[in-house]
């Protein structure tokens, strides 16, 4: 009865049958309450963003929804009303948005470190030096290329804030150019170009064997801190208040601590990310599975 | 080069293992483009045929702007639709943002002009007596419009060719109205931005691999309904 139909009806009809059962697919799946959570790029480029979705779906009665973007766009479309809790690190923004009234209950749940990396051969001789500030002088006396990531994020306003102490204005010079990228990409086009730039540790790790740069100076000084904060709903109507408080107590129980200790120790040997409050040994090994 | 040697292999190995992350990725981007594309092709072939047709007046105008909404930018649709998706934003009542449907509603969007621009054309290449013919011999309007569309065959599945490879290859709007989030939003072009962003470049090239190959089998398919003879 099928060859009744000419070619063009075939498909068409073929066309329906893909739209009615992908309008069931898309249908499923809408009964969980929705949580959204802002999320920097970094921890995503990590691949941790994808474990904690995972395991706190699991842990809770959540559909947890993570939107991804820089810290200073997370912040914005926090301040908008757009997330229930977000995961940033830029504590200058992120005090701000608390003073303002936007966000409550700030919770430094993980940290990593800045570390700038350079190429082996470090023209600028920054190997050695005590702090970041003093590397930085030294790339910019020495002209040498740096590429900044240029786009508000935690990193970037971390490095703004090491010329500003410095009273050095690096924009508009030819050695500093802003690559706007994401951590991950911001690193793979300064180790085209052999040039400085900074990034965090966990990003550095994972892109380890593709990357030629060496690390030069870490700062163990300030540690590159996550902080978690609920939306304040007296700003916001929309806000899922019982939500973000079930995804905060996950997040710095024992088992979200150490679901971010564990994560990449079997891929890289090391943890990526340090839990501010610690993982008991006992809660150990929650079976993480590999990135995907 | 080395790189894309790694990528097919890397592409063979997940087709073939049956790895479920790929066959989810996979049928993602072809449910979501797929219906973006019906969707695409019922309202553009609609307007096509009026336009073609039974001209309202400003039908240049018209044309022109869905001429014009053939080049319309992917970052601009996804930009719009999402702030109009927004739980603050007009239609936030919708509940659509970050979900499969938000990515529909974009893709279709962006495919719903290439559609009706090409779909119209292709009418309009019609001998232009052949309606007044058609309708001469007894036809209703209804059986006129689908005859003309059988005759015009070639050129309207090429519309709809043109307008599934708009819906499947588009990366920043899918981003930006859905999130890119795993079993439920990423869809294969989205994978290979994170892959990328993550610097597993093999991964990433295998799922580069996976929909070329995706996007050629359905072509395939349309193109062998194209060029078959009509049963008349």
């Amino acid at each position: 009865m099928f060859q009744r139909f000419s070619p063009c009806m075939r498909l068409v009809s073929i066309l329906a049958v893909t739209f009615i059962i992908s309008s069931i697919i898309l249908g499923c799946g809408g009964g969980k309450e929705k949580l959204i959570l802002g999320a920097t790029t970094s921890v995503q480029d990590a691949g941790l963003l994808d474990e904690i979705v995972r395991a706190f779906e699991m842990h809770s009665d959540y559909d947890l929804i993570p939107v991804v973007g820089g810290s200073g766009q997370i912040l914005e479309m926090a301040r908008r009303g757009e997330f229930d809790v977000i995961m940033t690190h830029s504590p200058a923004d992120e005090e701000q948005f608390i003073v303002d009234g936007e966000g409550l209950d700030p919770r430094q749940v993980m940290e990593n470190y800045f570390v700038l990396v350079g190429p082996k051969d470090d023209p600028a001789g920054v190997v050695g030096v005590v702090s970041l500030a003093e590397a930085l002088k030294r790339i910019a006396s020495a002209e040498q290329t740096f590429i900044s990531r240029g786009d508000n994020s935690g990193t970037h306003e971390r490095e703004l804030s090491i010329w500003q102490s410095l009273l050095i204005d690096p924009k508009g010079q030819n050695w500093y150019r802003e690559s706007a990228t994401g951590q991950g990409q911001n690193l793979l086009i300064a180790n085209d170009d052999a040039a400085y730039t900074l990034v965090d540790t966990s990003t550095f790790v994972t892109f380890g064997s593709r990357v030629q740069l060496m690390p030069l100076v870490t700062d163990r000084v300030k540690p590159n801190a996550y902080t978690v904060i609920r939306i304040n709903r007296e700003k916001h109507q929309h806000v899922n208040v019982v939500g973000a408080i079930a995804f905060v107590e996950f997040i710095t129980s024992a088992a979200g601590q150490c679901l971010i200790a564990e994560f990449g120790r079997s891929e890289y040997g090391k943890s990526l990310f340090v839990p501010v409050l610690g993982c008991p040994q006992a809660v150990g090994h929650l079976g993480l599975t590999s990135r995907r | 080069m080395e790189l894309i040697w790694e990528g097919v292999t890397e592409a063979l190995h997940l087709i073939f293992s049956g790895d479920a992350y790929v066959y989810e990725v996979t049928l993602t981007s072809l449910t979501v483009s797929g219906s973006a594309t019906a969707i695409a092709l019922v309202i553009g072939l609609g307007i096509a045929s009026l336009l073609a047709f039974r001209p309202p007046p400003g039908r240049t105008l018209a044309l022109s702007a869905f001429n014009a909404g053939m080049a319309l930018p992917p970052v601009a649709v996804g930009l719009i639709v999402a702030v109009l998706l927004w739980r603050t934003g007009p239609l936030g009542q919708l509940h659509l943002l970050y979900t499969p449907a938000a990515i529909v509603v974009a893709q279709a969007v962006i495919a719903t002009p290439v559609v009706t621009a090409l779909s119209t054309a292709a009418l309009q290449s019609l001998p232009s007596r052949l309606r007044l013919q058609i309708m001469a011999l007894g036809a209703s309007r209804l059986q006129a419009t689908w005859l003309l569309f059988r005759e015009a065959r070639l050129s309207l599945l090429a519309a709809a060719m043109a307008g599934f490879g708009a819906a499947i290859s588009e990366v920043g709007a899918t981003i930006m109205v859905g999130g890119n989030i795993k079993g439920s939003t990423r869809t294969l072009t989205s994978a290979i931005v994170l892959e990328g962003q993550q610097g597993d470049f093999e991964t990433a090239m295998a799922f580069s691999i996976i929909l070329l190959a995706l996007i050629f089998v359905v072509i395939l398919t349309f193109t062998i309904v194209q060029q078959r003879r009509p049963q008349s």
